[in-house]
């Protein structure tokens, strides 16, 4: 039985909230914006250094069980979820200070709006039940629907605003509908006893939770951006401003996966043969459609953008691998949602130190010349874009290596064939950002973008980039790529601990 | 760290701390020619401490992904020690030789592409090795289009994309690899030693083959992956070039033997008449090629795939006297091409120009210049005395050995090397000089410095062989035996 609760697992989130009540409701004169920036970011910061403990051991626990009914878990998975979480935001705040301190639109509520994202993200990763995870997702979707649509004078803002908020808003309801199908079989919407349900009933009763998860399974894949639902990323990643961007690429989207591995795991691996042919062309789908799409970009926003839909299809590639091996491929997923995150939030956190508050998109154009002015941003710019693309000796080269490696185990051969010839097509946009940077002169004369936390953030992600990728942890005590495969394994096992 | 880590790790290291400090460019050159020194003096002291036996020495081991098996395995054995000293050796000459190249990317990323190769070559893991066959491309991709000539960004692009493409569809192979060795073992790992016991089906080991094989292949290149060669030789400043053939393109070969023949021993041995046939056809078509070009640097490209072409002819005949030439002649090649590319690079620097027919008469005014080229020349061609006779006489053999016809088709090798090399040399070192040309400057004295030792190397290569084959011949000897065994079971 798991050991109850004490309430000092649920810290950081009274950290959050408290910052979160304090701006709301003190939102006046004396919180300025950069006072408002320091709270949100050393509110973040916090809850990041206490949840520091729990990552290495696999661990698990209900919350309070009179308080929560047994609603709220904490494990090591959710553990590894709030921390990546966490650090999105925190390099989000960071990196974006160039752009938010000089973008006029980004005021107090844009903070607290953030905040409330990463709370409702944080209550995700520990929610246990499906009717909590659903309030949990919607807490922190509107939050970023709303910060979408921050730039109100901007009409691609606007647009991307009404774009998300209709399809995502019309996409939940199937969540809705795939949580009231199972419940009506299972009677229940706690993951433990549905799993409890699927495990003494014969497969081919299972008509309604199997219908239900397939439902379920639309809503992620939408949120993920997936093909044939994944259209509106274009709009929505070019039309918001660009630390949104980067926290919606880089953190919003695997939030998604905190809730939908936890799902998948906990209850539906029994009836994986079910999902296994769906994920499978989903990943195809995905991947075929994104780098069709990345490589016809000419913006690098719109660029990175489509990319995402490649590696939200090397995900699905994942998801698809773990009917036959389970744990390995999932922990192979977790990795890659690590890697992701800091190549993603790095990558659009560049873009907005370069586009310092202005909302015109980027071209290819603008970043030529970078390298000679700037040189270490250059060198930081290119090596997310090589952790993106899955070059050797970053954390990308890693997570593309267990996604793969993770196909072949469960006899996907062919499917990871077709990831790599992603990776492939991928070595040209993201090579021709590298290009630009490097071999053509500066049209314009040198700019000095100061914010020296923002830059200093940008080398300390580049760096935590390459180390993910080569570093171990038996050199020096800072965690390497062997420290990081690790804890993905052990938030994995700690699924199963209940 | 060991002799070999400090080998891989000292010129990237250097390179690394070169970018980050603020140093002129004259601080930069003598740094990076420092460090590119001492490790060609680390080499020679491996060279003298190499035991000439057939074992894997000098070996360093430590887990790095302990999950996955994967760990930090480097060693050298008979047939890497060559193309070790090779990259260890040319790349101070590149730099004295042409010390006047202002520009400091051009030396941070050769110092960054020779600890790419030297790791690749002494990588016993595959996760390892793929990480140096991958990165070492990079500098590469950077001098290509930073410093190159022509439609430079669109060929670097080319070339990377490419080979890229090769790696790419390796690493599933690899992958695929290591995967079956663990549902057959129950636990990973990397290690070229632990993988080579694996058993799979005729149609899996011809599938990972295939994998494996695509990725030499460009790398080389073989016939008919060549597309991005010439182009790519044509717009690459020099340095770059020395690296793409007289190192890059040796790594390739040298991988099919370390990495195919251990890991896929029947399958290659099935397949061998074909690529036989392959290398042999490559010998004479890029050799034709090669006598029809205008442009002095594709004659060049050309030229070598013509030789690396017979190279794998020497290692796909599976016989002492093949391996041991094609692991001397990836010593003898490399030294020559890398010579002649240097003074290619030289030329250029007087000439201004890479067209054969704009050249002439340079051996009037430039003597020692000319002495030189003639030298390197000759050591390609193969004429007695030079290390070239050594290494194709020993290949040339072991085909005749092998089979009559294919010994036949590789003694053509030296008879079209000739064709195209005294054509050029008499259109450039001979003749009347161009109408427009400037007199030639004669070779500087660190030219001189640069070029001794290698004209040295070859003639010492040339005359006294015994001297360096006994370091080779043990592990080509365990190699060919294991592999008759393996086969007659």
């Amino acid at each position: 039985m798991p050991s109850d609760f004490s309430i000092a697992l649920i810290v950081p989130l009274i950290i959050l909230g408290t910052a979160l009540l304090i701006l709301l409701l003190g939102e006046s004169k004396y919180y300025t914006k950069q006072r408002a920036h320091l709270l949100s970011l050393g509110a973040v910061v916090g809850s990041l250094l206490l949840l520091q403990g729990d990552l290495f051991a696999a661990h698990s626990a209900l919350l309070n069980r009179e308080l929560f009914n047994g609603m709220l878990i904490y494990d090591t998975f959710a553990t590894l979820f709030m921390t990546l979480f966490l650090i999105g935001g925190a390099m989000t705040l960071s990196v974006g200070h160039a752009f938010i301190d000089k973008a006029p639109y980004f005021r107090a509520e844009a903070f607290v709006l953030l905040l409330l994202a990463l709370f409702g993200m944080l209550l995700l990763a520990m929610a246990h039940e499906l009717f909590s995870a659903l309030v949990a997702l919607e807490i922190a979707s509107m939050s970023v629907y709303i910060l979408v649509g921050l730039n109100r004078e901007h009409r691609l803002s606007a647009e991307a605003f009404f774009k998300y908020l209709v399809l995502g808003a019309f996409m939940g309801s199937f969540y809705l509908l795939g949580m009231a199908l199972i419940y009506a079989q299972s009677g229940s919407t706690h993951l433990g006893e549905i799993a409890a349900y699927i495990a003494v009933h014969p497969l081919n009763e299972l008509y309604l939770v199997i219908a239900g998860g397939m439902l379920i399974m639309t809503t992620v894949l939408f949120k993920i951006a997936a093909v044939p639902f994944g259209i509106w990323v274009l709009d929505v990643y070019e039309g918001a401003s660009l630390p949104v961007t980067a926290f919606m690429a880089g953190a919003f989207k695997i939030a998604v996966f905190a809730i939908a591995l936890r799902i998948f795991i906990v209850d539906y691996l029994y009836l994986q043969q079910y999902y296994t042919p769906l994920l499978t062309a989903a990943a195809i789908v995905t991947i075929v459609a994104g780098s069709l799409s990345a490589v016809t970009q000419s913006s690098v926003r719109r660029m990175l953008a489509a990319s995402s839909i490649v590696h939200s299809g090397y995900l699905l590639i994942g998801l698809a691998s773990m009917g036959s091996i389970g744990s390995s491929a999932a922990s192979a997923i977790l990795f890659y949602l690590i890697a992701y995150m800091f190549s993603a939030v790095g990558s659009f956190g560049i873009l907005s130190y370069i586009a310092r508050g202005s909302s015109r998109p980027l071209t290819y154009e603008d970043l030529k010349g970078l390298a000679s002015h700037h040189p270490l941003i250059a060198l930081s710019l290119s090596v997310f874009m090589l952790s993106l693309a899955g070059f050797p000796s970053t954390i990308g080269f890693l997570g593309k290596f267990y996604i793969f490696t993770g196909a072949i185990e469960s006899g996907l051969t062919w499917l990871a064939l077709l990831g790599a010839l992603a990776a492939f097509v991928s070595i040209y946009y993201y090579f021709r950002v590298i290009a630009m940077l490097y071999f053509h002169p500066a049209e314009d004369t040198k700019q000095h973008y100061g914010y020296p936390l923002s830059f200093a953030v940008i080398l300390l992600s580049a760096v935590a980039v390459l180390w993910g990728g080569i570093g171990t942890g038996l050199m020096t005590l800072i965690p390497g790529a062997d420290v990081l495969t690790d804890i993905a394994r052990e938030s994995i096992r700690s699924l199963h601990l209940l | 760290m060991a002799i070999l880590s400090w080998m891989i790790f000292l010129p990237i290291l250097t390179s690394i701390a070169l970018f980050l400090l603020p140093l002129g460019l004259r601080a930069t050159k003598l740094l990076s020619l420092a460090a590119s020194l001492g490790v060609a003096a680390l080499s020679l002291w491996l060279y003298g401490h190499f035991e000439p036996t057939a074992a894997m020495q000098f070996v360093e081991h430590t887990p790095w992904i302990p999950p996955y098996g994967i760990s930090y395995h480097v060693g050298v054995d008979g047939v890497s020690l060559p193309l070790v000293m090779m990259v260890a050796l040319l790349m101070p000459l590149i730099g004295i030789g042409l010390y006047n190249r202002d520009r400091k990317g051009v030396w941070l990323n050769l110092l960054l592409a020779q600890g790419g190769i030297m790791g690749a070559v002494l990588a016993l893991d595959l996760m390892l090795f793929y990480l140096f066959w991958e990165t070492m491309l990079l500098p590469i991709f950077f001098l290509i289009g930073l410093y190159g000539y022509g439609r430079h960004h669109f060929i670097t692009m080319k070339f990377t994309i490419y080979t890229i493409f090769g790696s790419l569809m390796m690493l599933v192979g690899i992958l695929f690899v290591a995967v079956t060795y663990y549902q057959q073992t129950g636990s990973f790992s990397f290690a070229l030693d632990d993988l080579k016991t694996i058993t799979l089906s005729q149609r899996e080991a011809l599938f990972a083959f295939a994998a494996f094989m695509l990725a030499f292949a460009i790398k080389v290149p073989l016939f008919p992956f060549h597309t991005w060669l010439s182009d790519t030789y044509r717009s690459a400043p020099t340095g770059a070039v020395v690296v793409l053939s007289a190192l890059m393109a040796k790594l390739g070969v040298y991988a099919i033997w370390r990495f195919l023949f251990t890991l896929f021993d029947a399958t290659s041995h099935d397949l061998d008449i074909w690529f036989v046939a392959l290398g042999l056809f490559g010998l004479i078509y890029f050799g034709i090629v090669a006598i029809r070009q205008q442009h002095i640097k594709r004659l060049f490209a050309y030229s070598s795939a013509s030789h690396l072409s017979l190279m794998v002819v020497g290692i796909f005949i599976y016989d002492q006297y093949g391996l041991t030439g094609a692991a001397y002649l990836i010593a003898a090649h490399a030294l020559a091409s890398g010579g002649l590319f240097i003074m290619v690079g030289m030329m250029y620097e007087r000439t201004r120009t890479h067209a054969i027919d704009a050249m002439g008469g340079i051996a009037t005014t430039a003597p020692r210049f000319a002495l030189f080229f003639a030298l390197f020349s000759l050591a390609i061609v193969g004429v007695p005395g030079t290390a070239g006779f050594v290494a194709e006489l020993l290949i040339i053999l072991g085909a005749f050995h092998t089979h009559p016809v294919v010994g036949f088709v590789s003694a053509t090798t030296i008879l079209i090397a000739m064709l195209f090399m005294f054509n050029l040399l008499t259109r450039t070192l001979y003749g009347k000089p161009a109408a427009s040309a400037k007199p030639f400057e004669d070779l500087r004295p660190n030219e001189i410095v640069a070029l001794v030792p290698i004209a040295l190397l070859i003639l010492a290569m040339g005359i006294f062989p015994n001297l360096f084959l006994k370091k080779i011949e043990p592990t080509v000897e365990a190699s060919i035996t294991a592999a008759k065994v393996h086969h007659a079971k």
